[in-house]
């Protein structure tokens, strides 16, 4: 028994290796994707289902898959091979009932629910419940040998074929049954390609043909056999005889197929010899397609790469022509500008220089004229101004973003699937832009205040009005980075100069560019804050994948690993083992090929 | 298209222009849909219109019945049975038949159709020109052409294509299955439940039945009907035939007869794919009736565009201009050259260049500012809200083509802005006539004030050269000289006063004309813009709802 040199080393690997598949989620929607979930799938139940057990117990009985197509008389063939009726044959297609497994009663003990198929409930009785293994202790099984009987393969019964295949991945053997009208289909060949490419070892039945044609249609299967990569399978007929009131064919009709599974059975070191080559052929299969589900996981994290990356991009972009906006000047042109000059002009900066009583009037003034004052509109230009501005730079990246998620099918499926309609602004937006611009102002403000409260220039900051300050700050902010390019910045900048000479007259020029440079952060952190949240919508998205870029490389790392412990097993895996059904194989079997 | 009309016309009387409207209907909703619904979608409806439009130009006195199924389901064997003539291979070796057979009752005008089906005249069998045959059943399959597909499931992927290809292509499809195979997922997966909606063209033939022990075969029957059913097949007949012993060939070939003498499957199998089709392109479209922008929502646009041109500025320009220039033109003219001192606000945004300056520049080009990206944050906002109102309801895809359209001439903004302001005549280059009488009267006053002055100037002379003094008339007690220099300043200061008067009135009036014309001026941009690529991609959408709702009628 040549099993790896360090069995527990493998059977470890292959844990972790069923740990690393199941950690790498792939729920984006990428060419190819649904061929790779399912080779994961597969993959996982495989080796829960086959390898890991086969593994731990590698003396137990060989387990002979009975496979195929819906029609091709599976259950009839193993009815007659255990020559009882342990199986309900039916006319209906296709036929559903949980699979029944045959063993000698010696072996029960191998397959119950911890060995075997762990997630297949186990009866006694027949029941139509294809969650469960039907188990039927019988002497004509001999010992050391199982034969179950599995759904087909290609019915419109979908949970049939998906256990079928989990059953095909369970088996050291498979017996695949084919008929005379099925024996060139194209699915039945689709898991005999699988089962050459993993060295499963296979026999092929040739059932249901009728006697005159049995010689044309043998020839030319076995063709298709040896073009195929499994000349080394038996290939066994069966005519379509009469089957008895019990429903089994003639004693003599299976007594190829049993005469080989008994030798079989009989011979250890041929079994040992079937067990290795279907055991080893799974595991390099695992280890080979590992790396496929890692390339898969591997481009789901690069695209989920590049949707962050879109979203980031869209969004940066925005705070960054926000904050450029709001300092370069161009705020100062407009509606700002001009309240800002009326403010200047008509004088009630400087009027703030008169007493309480002109103020008193100017109150008077405005309430009598309905007007409001100067400073507020100024303070209500400003608001509405940077308001238009974050709001529309706030549609405009989360249109950039959603742009370009709808440029690839995995993107365009998650804008579908989060129902929500993220290429406009959050409904809320627009309420929460006003209330930061305004507690932006209101910081200003405060920041004024302050400044002006622990400095002998406090009388002449009451004397200035602390809003109008604030207001000439906030001008002065949105020039800050105005160099004096063109007429038009020169008229903008111009309007500053007036507010920037004020303010230094009253704090001094170090603090007013300090008082500067601190509002216009503080409107950046504002402004990144409410674009934050917006692309925080985008990223949650993102975050809800639970993509794992690391899953990729602990897949390779582990199917490295087992790799390394293969080749430390058996420096070379000949060819030659593919072939162990041959020595075994009974010579009429071989005559028929030539 | 009328090639459609015609060839419909001639596929045999009523509803025939029925399957004509609703081709149409489809092509047009495939037209406007291209480039604006997804491609593939589109793209497979093109394909059926195509179809239907070859297919009606073609022989309409023939019905294209094809046989297919699984490999060894016995469709050769169906089909000589049919036939009565060994034409197709029948054999054991899977799969038997490679390529497309043919068997045309009645050649005349197949020819074209056979060519069209893509099978060569060596496949191609008919059963008029063989002489062995009775003429009774001749007769009534009088219009029968007979195909013999190969298998849809072997091996061979040759076969399949050939089979999705022809499945597209015939009037009638005959299923054929066996007791082995059908509860294949092959074909129903494949092939039955996507062609449920052309179950007024199927029948499904059970073969083999022979080998079924004759107590079983009902129950096999009521499962088949099952599977039927759940594919969406319910109704569809089914036949039970034995090909190799003739048993049920007769049921089936009376019911063929049946349908080639109807002439029907031909307009039902294009109503199936045109249905079909229409409908997986509806899913996509939606049928909500488009929205449409309301006026209110256009003016808030203008609005939000005359800023961004810079509106305000110019109307306030032409206010101080036209005051200015009525100063100018009225003012006393003593004082009035203090009015050339203050710069003319529509010159200097020069946008009143007068005749010789516009022929400088060849397009008119104003110095007005540039939209700030407030202003122009704000129109995108109303083309935004626009956009919004226009795709109210709409599927995604119509809703992201009016969005995308919305924007896509806005890059243009600023120049069209400023060509729309540039081109609009302010009207400020007039001079109302009652300026000009007021300058005459203005000058006329200020002669007499002048007379008056030299007058007593004179007589002042003349007092102090002690001449005799010269009688001066008076009027109303006052010497004329005086009354004429006095009353020439008062008046003139007066004219001038009141001049100024009705000039801001002239002002504001002119400006607000001016406002009227820049405004009609940027709804011009605005409509060619903004507004007219969306009614483009909503006449789009319209046409794409009307065609479906026409193809689905």
């Amino acid at each position: 028994m040549s099993t790896p040199a360090t069995p527990t080393d493998m059977i470890t690997a292959l844990v972790r290796l069923r740990e690393a598949l199941q950690a790498a989620y792939l729920p984006l929607d990428l060419p190819g994707v649904d061929q790779r979930r399912k080779d994961q799938r597969e993959m996982v139940d495989q080796i829960e289902d086959y390898v890991l057990p086969r593994l731990i117990q590698i003396d137990a009985p060989l387990l002979t898959v009975v496979g195929g197509s819906t029609g091709a008389g599976k259950s009839t063939l193993v009815n007659s091979l255990v020559g009882t009726r342990v199986t309900e044959p039916g006319v209906l297609r296709p036929t559903t009932r949980s699979p029944v497994l045959v063993h000698n009663p010696v072996d029960a003990d191998w397959f119950d629910k911890e060995r075997i198929l762990p997630d297949l409930a186990r009866t006694t009785g027949a029941t139509g419940d294809p969650g469960a293994l039907q188990l039927v202790p019988s002497d004509a099984v001999p010992q050391g040998l199982a034969i179950l009987d599995a759904p087909d393969i290609d019915s419109v019964e979908e949970h049939n074929r998906t256990l079928a295949a989990q059953l095909l991945a369970a088996a050291d053997l498979w017996l695949f049954v084919t008929s005379a009208a099925r024996y060139a289909d194209q699915v039945p060949w689709d898991y005999l390609k699988a089962a050459a490419e993993r060295s499963t070892a296979v026999a092929i039945v040739l059932d249901r043909t009728a006697s005159e044609a049995i010689g044309e249609v043998s020839a030319h299967l076995a063709r298709m056999l040896t073009t195929r990569g499994l000349k080394d399978s038996p290939l066994f007929t069966v005519a379509e005889g009469n089957v008895d009131g019990d429903g089994l064919l003639p004693p003599d009709a299976v007594s190829d197929i049993r005469g080989w599974l008994h030798s079989l059975a009989a011979d250890s070191n041929a079994r040992a010899a079937v067990v290795k080559q279907t055991l080893e052929g799974a595991i390099r299969t695992l280890s080979h397609h590992a790396h496929d589900v890692a390339d898969a996981s591997a481009e789901q994290a690069a695209m989920v790469a590049r949707l962050r990356k879109d979203v980031d991009r869209a969004y940066d972009e925005a705070v960054k022509s926000v904050d450029e906006a709001s300092a370069d000047g161009t705020l100062l042109r407009g509606e700002v500008l001009a309240r800002w000059q009326e403010f200047v002009g008509t004088g009630e900066l400087l009027r703030s220089l008169e007493t309480k009583v002109g103020w008193i009037r100017d109150r008077i003034v405005g309430a009598v004229k309905g007007r409001p004052q100067q400073v507020e509109k100024v303070t209500v230009a400003v608001e509405s101004g940077l308001e238009t501005l974050i709001l529309e730079h706030a549609e405009d990246a989360a249109e950039h973003a959603h742009e370009s998620w709808s440029s690839v099918e995995a993107g365009r499926n998650l804008l579908e699937d989060s129902g929500r309609d993220l290429g406009r602004a959050s409904r809320d937006f627009r309420a929460r832009a006003e209330r930061a611009v305004r507690d932006w102002q209101r910081g200003v403000l405060e920041m004024v205040r302050t400044e002006g409260s622990d400095k002998r220039s406090t009388a002449r900051v009451l004397a200035f009005g602390v809003n109008g300050l604030a207001v000439a700050l906030m001008i002065v902010v949105f020039a800050s980075t105005a160099g004096m390019t063109g007429a038009e910045v020169g008229i903008a900048g111009g309007s500053a100069v007036v507010g920037q000479k004020l303010l230094e007259a009253v704090f001094g020029d170090q603090a007013v560019r300090r008082l500067a440079a601190n509002a216009r952060k503080d409107l950046n952190r504002r402004v990144t804050g409410l674009l934050d949240t917006e692309r925080r919508r985008y990223l949650a998205v993102l975050d809800d994948l639970k993509v794992d870029p690391k899953a990729a490389e602990n897949i390779r790392s582990v199917a490295r690993r087992i790799d390394d412990l293969r080749f430390a097993a058996h420096i070379a895996p000949t060819p030659a083992e593919e072939s162990s059904l041959q020595m075994i194989a009974p010579d009429e079997v071989h005559g028929e090929r030539a | 298209m009328t090639a459609l009309v015609e060839g419909a016309k001639r596929l045999v009387g009523k509803g025939s222009s029925d399957v004509a409207t609703r081709v149409q209907g489809l092509q047009q909703a495939v037209e406007s849909a291209r480039g604006r619904l997804d491609e593939a979608t589109v793209e497979e409806t093109a394909g059926v219109v195509e179809r239907s439009g070859a297919r009606l130009k073609l022989s309409a006195e023939h019905t294209v019945v094809a046989l297919a199924g699984a490999t060894g389901s016995g469709k050769s064997s169906t089909f000589n049975a049919l036939t009565d003539l060994d034409l197709a291979a029948v054999g054991v070796k899977r799969p038997t038949t490679s390529w497309t057979m043919a068997c045309t009752w009645g050649a005349e005008g197949a020819a074209d159709l056979l060519d069209w089906l893509g099978v060569p005249p060596r496949h191609q069998a008919s059963r008029s020109s063989m002489l062995d045959s009775p003429a009774n059943d001749d007769e009534e399959l009088r219009g029968l052409v007979l195909l013999d597909l190969p298998d849809h499931d072997s091996t061979e992927v040759a076969h399949h294509v050939e089979v999705d290809r022809l499945v597209k292509l015939t009037d009638v499809l005959v299923w054929v299955l066996d007791p082995q195979k059908y509860a294949d997922a092959a074909i129903h997966d494949r092939y039955l439940r996507p062609l449920a909606s052309h179950k007024d063209v199927m029948l499904v033939v059970l073969n083999h039945i022979d080998e079924v022990p004759e107590d079983r075969r009902e129950s096999m029957v009521a499962d088949l009907e099952r599977l039927l059913k759940a594919d969406g097949l319910d109704g569809v007949p089914l036949f039970t035939t034995s090909a190799r012993h003739g048993d049920g060939i007769a049921e089936l070939k009376k019911e063929l007869a049946r349908r080639v003498a109807a002439k029907k499957a031909v307009r039902d199998r294009m109503i199936a794919d045109v249905k079909d089709a229409a409908q997986r392109l509806q899913e996509q479209s939606g049928t909500a009736k488009p929205g449409d922008v309301a006026r209110a929502r256009k003016s808030e646009l203008v609005d939000a565009f005359a800023d961004a041109a810079g509106v305000p500025t110019v109307v306030h320009a032409v206010d101080t201009a036209t005051r200015v220039r009525a100063r100018q033109a009225t003012g006393w003219p003593v004082t009035k050259w203090l009015a050339r001192l203050r710069p003319d606000p529509l010159r200097r945004l020069h946008l009143d260049l007068g005749a010789g300056g516009k022929e400088l520049t060849a397009g008119p080009r104003s110095s007005l500012p540039e939209a700030t990206l407030v202003e122009r944050a704000r129109v995108d906002t109303v083309v935004r809200a626009v956009a919004d109102d226009a795709s109210e309801g709409l599927a995604q895809p119509w809703a992201a083509a009016i969005r995308h359209a919305s924007v896509s001439r806005l890059d243009d903004l600023n120049d069209a802005l400023d060509r729309a302001v540039g081109g609009t005549d302010l009207g400020v280059g007039r001079t109302p006539v009652w300026w000009k009488l007021v300058r005459v009267l203005q000058w006329l006053l200020f002669f007499v004030a002048v007379a008056g002055g030299l007058w007593l100037a004179g007589l002042a002379v003349m007092g102090y050269l002690q001449l005799p003094d010269p009688s001066t008339p008076d009027y109303l007690g006052l010497p004329v000289p005086t009354l004429m220099l006095l009353g020439g300043v008062v008046a003139g200061v007066l004219v001038a006063l009141l001049s100024r008067l009705s000039a801001a009135i002239g002002a504001r009036r002119r400006a607000s004309s001016a406002d009227r014309r820049l405004r009609d001026a940027i709804g011009e941009v605005t409509e060619e813009l903004v507004i007219a690529p969306i009614e483009t991609e909503l006449d789009a959408y319209r046409r794409t709802r009307d065609g479906l709702a026409a193809a689905l009628r």
